[in-house]
């Protein structure tokens, strides 16, 4: 199984991610996001950041998560590598590794503005 | 859906018939040459009906000749809603609020720029922030930032980046009034206020241009625009603050779309009454958003200014700025009688009969892509019945960015640049085949469309001399 695979559209970059059960799955679309806007290979999993995040769904907790990813990018100048995702209900407790953005050493790839 | 529900009405106006899809509304409009219909997508086409169904949409559905797919709304899509039947929809004017394109000529002329053109292109780019997350030199308080929101070019032009017959040349004036920074979340303003007077990414750039072509001399006149002349587009807008505006009132409106009943065939069309109080907030947040990107080409220009006076001695004069994502509240002609509308505009530019800046047609900037020309235009009266007053914003998207990477190298790009003589600067060589002309649609039949249909009339046609890509 594929973790995710972007897909063509003209405009916006898209993704479909896969994943054995939910926590798998936020996992893995943390991880399509982050290539998006960093080549990720080039991120060391040297430090840890954890987030909590609760949502009103399913749906909307998927939304808030990608959007505090990219929050933890553009405000922390955090690169995240790799995600450790528990969703209980709509709560999802996150274990995110990775490293404090270098510019000299991380190559940036997408921002993410439209 | 499908090609063949296209009806065409003339040589440039297709149609999507009402009864094309459930629920639509009224019929949509979509402006192509036989060589453009060969870009369009299908899902763009969809899109152009799914606005269609929506509440208050007054005549048509429209799409400029360089529509493409966007989140909800296509990009290069008009819609005009009625103000108490009508609805307001984020995806109608886009992540980029205010994402616009300003017109700066300056005193110099190719031939003697030709031999420095390297120098300007380097220190333009050493002077303007730009790339991915670039953050601006200025540091804003609270306050400060509020300000930008309240009073957008104008704030700008007080602290002495500019001066005040800037503002005369800004759709708009610079400011769209009944921005309320209450209705900004702290995430937005978090994200905003380190990234004023900054370039971004992605197709956001700078570039050095010279008059290569004139096509009406009275308004090119007027404009201040001679052959050879060179002059500086930015093109950019309001960055991270916008973004998460838009991000914020899109998952509110999608709950709020449901307490009001309203049938969505997309999601991302998520709307509400344009007369209830989240449409009033959401007026208010994204007025404050198209506010801060007047005053980040406003900031940036000053720096551009800054760079010409050390090098050249010499300054620079805004021709124009002009928004292509947003939403207006606007008196049109429909049926007969005034009404007032919400118009949005999402990768579309306005294109007004009368402006107060020069006092005849109001400017039109169009850009090209990377390495191609842009255009300066003027509105027409025909757009004024047939678009609710708007044109096309650039040459619009047919590749996608991993489709561009894929087919494409940066090597071949910019080495294509140099043989045409164009400087290139970035912080980022491999996004570079993004922008490449096979990237987007050929500009010239873009404007060829537009020009024809009579919906603005080209005035200049500019070359590249040299690229800052954000």
């Amino acid at each position: 199984m594929q973790k995710y695979e972007f897909l063509e559209h003209a405009a916006d970059v898209t993704f479909k991610a896969n994943g054995r059960d939910l926590n798998q799955l936020f996992e893995n679309v943390s991880e399509a996001l982050e290539s998006t806007i960093v080549f990720h290979c080039e991120v060391a999993l040297e430090d840890s950041c954890p987030k909590k995040i609760d949502s009103d769904s399913c749906e909307n907790l998927l939304c808030d998560w990608l959007a505090k990813l990219l929050i933890t990018f553009e405000i922390g100048r955090f690169a995240v590598e790799k995600c450790f995702g528990r969703i209980v209900g709509l709560l999802l407790t996150a274990d995110c590794l990775g490293e404090r953005l270098e510019p000299n050493r991380h190559r940036l790839n997408t921002e993410v503005k439209r | 859906m499908a090609f063949e529900e296209l009806v065409k009405l003339g040589e440039f106006v297709w149609e999507v018939p009402q009864d094309a899809a459930l629920r639509m509304r009224v019929p949509g409009r979509i402006f192509l040459s036989e060589v453009l219909l060969k870009y369009l997508e299908r899902g763009a086409i969809q899109q152009v009906a799914n606005v269609a169904t929506l509440p208050g949409i007054q005549k048509w559905s429209l799409a400029m000749p360089d529509v493409h797919t966007g989140y909800g709304f296509p990009i290069g899509g008009v819609a005009a809603f009625d103000v108490s039947e009508g609805v307001l929809s984020p995806g109608g004017v886009g992540f980029d609020i205010n994402c616009g394109t300003r017109l700066l000529v300056t005193t110099l002329f190719k031939e003697e720029l030709e031999p420095r053109i390297d120098e300007l292109t380097t220190t333009l780019f050493e002077a303007i922030p730009s790339g991915l997350g670039s953050k601006g030199p200025l540091r804003l308080s609270e306050k400060e930032l509020n300000d930008v929101f309240f009073g957008g070019a104008k704030w700008a032009v007080n602290q002495g980046y500019g001066n005040p017959a800037d503002l005369k040349h800004c759709e708009s004036n610079g400011c769209l009034d009944g921005a309320d920074p209450a209705k900004v979340s702290p995430l937005a303003k978090k994200r905003g206020k380190p990234q004023l007077g900054s370039l971004g990414s992605g197709n956001h750039f700078l570039e050095i241009q010279c008059v290569d072509r004139i096509f009406d001399k009275k308004a090119a006149d007027l404009f201040g625009l001679k052959e050879q002349q060179v002059c500086i587009m930015l093109h950019s807008g309001s960055r991270g603050a916008g973004h998460q505006i838009c991000t914020d009132y899109v998952k509110m409106f999608q709950a709020a779309s449901r307490k009001y009943s309203i049938a969505l065939p997309d999601k991302q069309l998520a709307c509400v009454p344009a007369d209830s109080q989240e449409a009033r907030d959401y007026f208010s947040a994204m007025a404050a958003a198209a506010n801060y990107a007047w005053t980040n080409r406003q900031v940036m220009s000053f720096w551009v200014r800054d760079v010409l006076e050390q090098q050249f001695n010499t300054t620079a004069t805004l021709v124009y700025d002009v928004a292509h994502n947003i939403a207006k509240l606007e008196k049109h002609t429909i049926d007969g009688g005034r009404k007032e509308v919400y118009v949005h505009r999402k990768g579309a530019t306005r294109a007004f009969d009368k402006d107060a800046s020069y006092g005849i047609e109001q400017p039109v900037l169009i850009p090209g892509s990377m390495g191609t020309a842009s255009y300066v235009l003027h509105g027409t009266k025909k757009a004024m019945s047939a678009t609710f007053g708007s044109t096309c914003h650039g040459a619009g998207r047919v590749l996608s960015r991993k489709a561009a990477r894929r087919s494409l190298t940066w090597k071949g790009v910019t080495e294509s640049l140099q043989r045409k003589h164009i400087a290139i600067k970035t912080d980022d060589l491999s996004s570079v085949p993004e922008e490449a002309p096979e990237a987007y649609k050929p500009i010239d039949e873009v404007i060829g469309v537009v020009s024809k249909l009579g919906i603005s009339e080209a005035v200049a046609r500019l070359t590249p001399m040299g690229v800052i890509k954000g």
